[in-house]
């Protein structure tokens, strides 16, 4: 911030620390939009929840409270039903490339659109990482989640995820979670190895497996209203600063979690990679139910975004 | 300036003027929305006021309120009190440690210090007044007993701040031991030396015999902390979960057991329970609109600029630190001060060579007394409530205990080896 | 004043239910863990409804709350304060609570609508999420009430703090 008051003033909440690769990067792109647009345009960012939780927040995009937030997919699902394909298990590819092509492409270009008539404006998707499993009970293999209580974000294709493999759905607070894995009111979590490693999950789990099973990916959301009051120009630089630092994000994220791996292994769990063949088995059992678990909520519009989908993991030449 | 002044003399003149306190907070609130957020859309006042109470952690309040209410209607709370003045009846302000002995146990568990309150307040508060304590001591000790219930583990404090600094939690967990034993060490030493002063009577030493009668008399009211307790830590429920079972344990002994509980009885208990809740739910719901426009004011970014402007040194600087959430903690929710304090003081603390579990404790510890300090301290509100005594003379028992507090804290900041002892010791 | 005792019998009845259903829902659901499997999932919905009644459990409770002079404040200077001045002062806080409290629900109708017109739903439920914030509409509603009929002399909401003074 100069002497000058910026005419284009935007509060972004979202929920991650300051040191965690969103916040990081939303710095980096905040630095970046002010001097390219000559210090117009000011993003102002409220980070870790200061604002309220997700819900708020994306209620306060629609309202009109707060200029933006970048939240992640799986707490989008009530607003728009068409975004929960996101918590489907295993659908990205495990190649950052082709993920991107099917994140920046034609997928994620439906996916964003379906955002728009929500009252909210979407300028495009993140990555954030992936999740892996951990629990206090073995998991060498699929038969182990079996009788196995995981916790769930709230989320009604995340619980399918689990039934699907004989396994309990639980729902709890993220804040509980640490002394619920402590003392075993669940056996187990999922989550992206620098949030377990943030967490401190680890300290009170036994296994950890490398499963890269689920797509964390980040939904960035504009108020319509300020967001048409910006000139075209404008738009188009937040939009370009958004997607260039996205190569740079996928980095740091990487790095961040090769240390959080290092700080879990230091520790002694016991760390397994997931082979291709079992990710493969694991998709097989999971997809179909978090799929069919999807269209029920999403209905056609749900339908038409799996085909789009369907289509791009094939073109991508994903496996 | 002059408009900020303005909110603060309303607030302070609302206060003075016996305005119900959830006036008192969400007037000036309204105020501040109008003269400096004039182009945020009005509703937000309501979404940021539900925002405030719309938490699953928070169900511990309204769950063990009804459980102290259904065990103090009928016969549990009096043979568990029963048990405890024959085993430490004969001591003197005996009935004063156990009120913070008490209060440690529930606070571990339920973590939450209004919910303390709130279970305690009536089964110790007649006790200790017939044990011959007065009766702002009394208040005082019990308030100001519950705020262990953030330090002594399980903590949600902790993980928050584990979350946002990246600390171990487990060492926290140990450290905030250490430090929840010290406060609770500080207060038997007032109840002591409250005890000698004031000439509590010593009640007469029980036989063995006595003492074995009365556990078999506690019997099923001794299954409620073992339920508690014992439900918790073998993982049965979440803390959340334990104050919801104790209700439904409570139900099923004054009942089905001690048959003196009727569906009317029932009724009326549940009645007042609920009211409890909502006199302090909606304190907490106006403090979550208070939050979100100090959070909107950027404080951090000022506070950061303050501190890289007269380089302080580490003594300065947690004299700062402790400075800031004691104000904070006059009048916002602990909480969300924890949340807009820490990120811009944890670098500097880091970076002065200030080990992150020491950091931790002084920050929770500060937020523990952010719940009985005046004018918005939650505990006071709580205790208020359930024992329908005022205010004022709730504070004015707190007073010492506040003065305890701070040089706890004083020692707890500048003798940085309590916190980190016990973590080092078990982790290395 | 029939029809305050109607108000508020639904109010005490609604939150007695509502406060002892919440439990029943958080013991079954620590049931269902135990049994565990993909029983225990069909729990999952349980947190979400449990902190939805909350809700709705402290706004039709806070009315009752007013009415019974219960709510936390600073009661000791006032009446001493009344006497000396002069000033009305019970009826000052009455009608300033009432005007804040009818400003609330306004606020309150507004969010309504607009969280009713986007559509949104809950996560796990699937119920339309406008519903919790009718639950402070309520609530602010049935407080009003008991500023303006304490406004009028119509109820007596001071009597219970006389033992502060
Ligand atoms: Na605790
Ligand atoms: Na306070």
């Amino acid at each position: 911030t100069g002497v000058f008051a910026a005419d284009f003033v935007a509060k972004i909440g979202h929920l991650e620390s300051a040191q965690q690769s969103r916040h990081v990067h939303l710095e980096k792109v905040a630095k970046l939009v002010n001097e390219r647009t000559d210090g117009a345009v000011e993003f102002q960012l409220f980070p870790q929840g200061q604002l309220g939780q997700q819900r708020e927040m994306t209620e306060g995009v629609q309202l009109g409270t707060l200029e933006a937030t970048v939240a992640p997919a799986a707490f989008l699902g009530g607003f728009n039903p068409a975004v929960s394909i996101l918590d489907i298990p295993f659908l990205l590819p495990d190649n950052d490339e082709t993920a991107q092509k099917i994140r920046g492409g034609a997928f994620g270009e439906a996916l964003c659109d379906s955002f728009n008539s929500r009252g909210v404006t979407c300028i495009g998707l993140w990555p954030n990482g992936k999740k892996s499993f951990t629990s206090s009970k073995p998991l060498a293999s699929l038969e182990d989640f079996a009788g196995q209580k995981f916790r769930v974000m709230d989320s009604n294709i995340l619980i399918e995820q689990f039934n699907s493999l004989g396994a309990s759905a639980i729902a709890l607070p993220f804040g509980e979670l640490y002394t619920a894995l402590q003392t075993g009111v669940v056996d187990g979590e999922e989550n992206p190895l620098d949030t377990i490693q943030r967490m401190k999950f680890y300290e009170v789990q036994k296994h950890l497996v490398l499963s890269d099973h689920g797509a964390m990916e980040d939904v960035i959301l504009f108020n319509p209203a300020w967001w048409a009051s910006l000139p075209e120009e404008h738009q188009k630089t937040i939009v370009d600063t958004f997607n260039e630092v996205i190569p740079e994000l996928i980095n740091h994220k990487a790095e961040a979690v090769a240390a959080a791996l290092e700080e879990i292994k230091a520790s002694g769990i016991d760390i397994r990679e997931m082979s291709d063949e079992e990710k493969a088995a694991f998709r097989d059992k999971m997809y179909p139910a978090a799929r069919a678990a999807f269209i029920e909520r999403a209905g056609d519009e749900g339908e038409n975004l799996i085909a789009v989908y369907e289509k791009e993991y094939e073109a991508a030449g994903a496996e | 300036m002059i408009l900020f002044a303005l909110v603060i003399i309303v607030a302070v003149l609302l206060l003075v003027l016996g305005f119900e306190m959830f006036l008192v907070l969400g007037v000036p609130a309204l105020m501040i929305k109008e003269f400096f957020y004039g182009n945020l859309p009005d509703p937000v006042v309501v979404q940021k006021i539900l925002g405030g109470i719309n938490h699953t952690t928070l169900l511990a309040i309204p769950f063990f309120i009804l459980a102290a209410e259904l065990m103090g209607e009928g016969q549990i709370a009096r043979r568990l009190t029963g048990l405890v003045k024959v085993l430490v009846g004969h001591l003197r302000g005996g009935m004063g440690y156990t009120t913070i002995g008490g209060s440690m146990a529930f606070g571990s568990v339920s973590g939450s210090a209004p919910a303390t309150v709130a279970a305690m307040a009536r089964m110790v508060y007649p006790e200790m007044r017939k044990a011959g304590f007065s009766d702002k001591f009394s208040l005082g000790l019990i308030v100001s007993s519950a705020e262990t219930a953030l330090l002594i583990p399980p903590s949600i404090t902790f993980i928050i701040y584990g979350w946002m600094t990246g600390t171990s939690v487990a060492k926290l967990f140990v450290g905030g031991l250490a430090v929840g034993l010290v406060l609770g060490l500080a207060f038997a030493i007032m109840a002591a030396l409250e005890a000698r002063r004031s000439g509590v009577e010593r009640g007469p030493r029980t036989s063995w015999r006595e003492r074995l009668v009365a556990i078999r008399e506690a019997g099923w009211a001794l299954g409620m902390p073992v339920i508690i307790l014992g439900g918790i830590y073998s993982g049965y429920f979440t803390p959340t979960e334990a104050a919801a079972a104790s209700v439904v344990y409570a139900i099923f002994v004054e009942g089905v057991i001690f048959r003196e509980l009727t569906l009317r009885k029932l009724f009326a208990v549940t009645e007042r329970a609920a009211i409890s809740t909502a006199i302090i739910f909606i304190l907490l719901a106006m403090g979550g609109l208070l939050s979100y426009f100090i959070t909107l004011a950027q404080v951090p970014s000022a506070i950061t600029a303050f501190l890289d402007a007269i380089h302080a040194g580490p003594i300065m600087f947690l004299l700062i630190v402790n400075i800031s959430f004691l104000i904070a903690g006059m009048f916002i929710d602990p909480n969300s001060a924890l949340l807009i304090l820490v990120p811009p003081l944890y670098p500097v603390a880091t970076a002065l060579g200030i080990d992150p579990v020491h950091f931790g404790m002084i920050v929770t510890l500060n937020i523990s007394i952010g719940m009985i300090t005046p004018p918005f301290g939650l505990d006071i509100f709580v205790a208020s409530s359930t024992l329908s005594k005022p205010v004022l003379t709730i504070i004015s028992g707190l007073w010492p205990f506040i003065i305890a507090n701070l040089i706890v804290l004083a020692i707890i900041t500048y003798v940085p080896d309590i916190s980190t002892f016990l973590p080092n010791l078990v982790f290395g | 004043m029939k029809a305050l005792a109607i108000i508020r019998t639904a109010e005490r009845v609604a939150a007695v239910s509502i406060f002892l259903t919440m439990v029943a829902l958080y013991s079954a659901n620590v049931l269902a863990r135990q049994v565990g499997g993909t029983f225990a999932s069909e729990f999952a919905w349980v947190e979400e409804a449990v902190r939805l009644m909350s809700l709705f459990l402290v706004f039709l409770t806070v009315g009752l709350a007013l009415e019974k002079g219960r709510h936390a404040g600073v009661h000791t200077w006032r009446d001493r304060i009344a006497r000396a001045t002069g000033l009305p002062l019970r009826k000052i806080i009455d009608a300033v609570g009432f005007v804040f409290c009818i400003y609330l629900v306004w606020l309150g109708y507004q969010m309504t609508a607009f969280v009713y017109g986007m559509g949104q739903k809950s996560p796990t439920l699937n119920i339309p999420v406008f519903w919790i914030y009718l639950a402070p509409t309520i609530g602010f509603a049935l407080m009003a009430l008991r500023f303006a009929l304490s406004f009028f002399g119509r109820i007596d909401r001071f009597a219970g703090q006389a033992s502060e003074e």
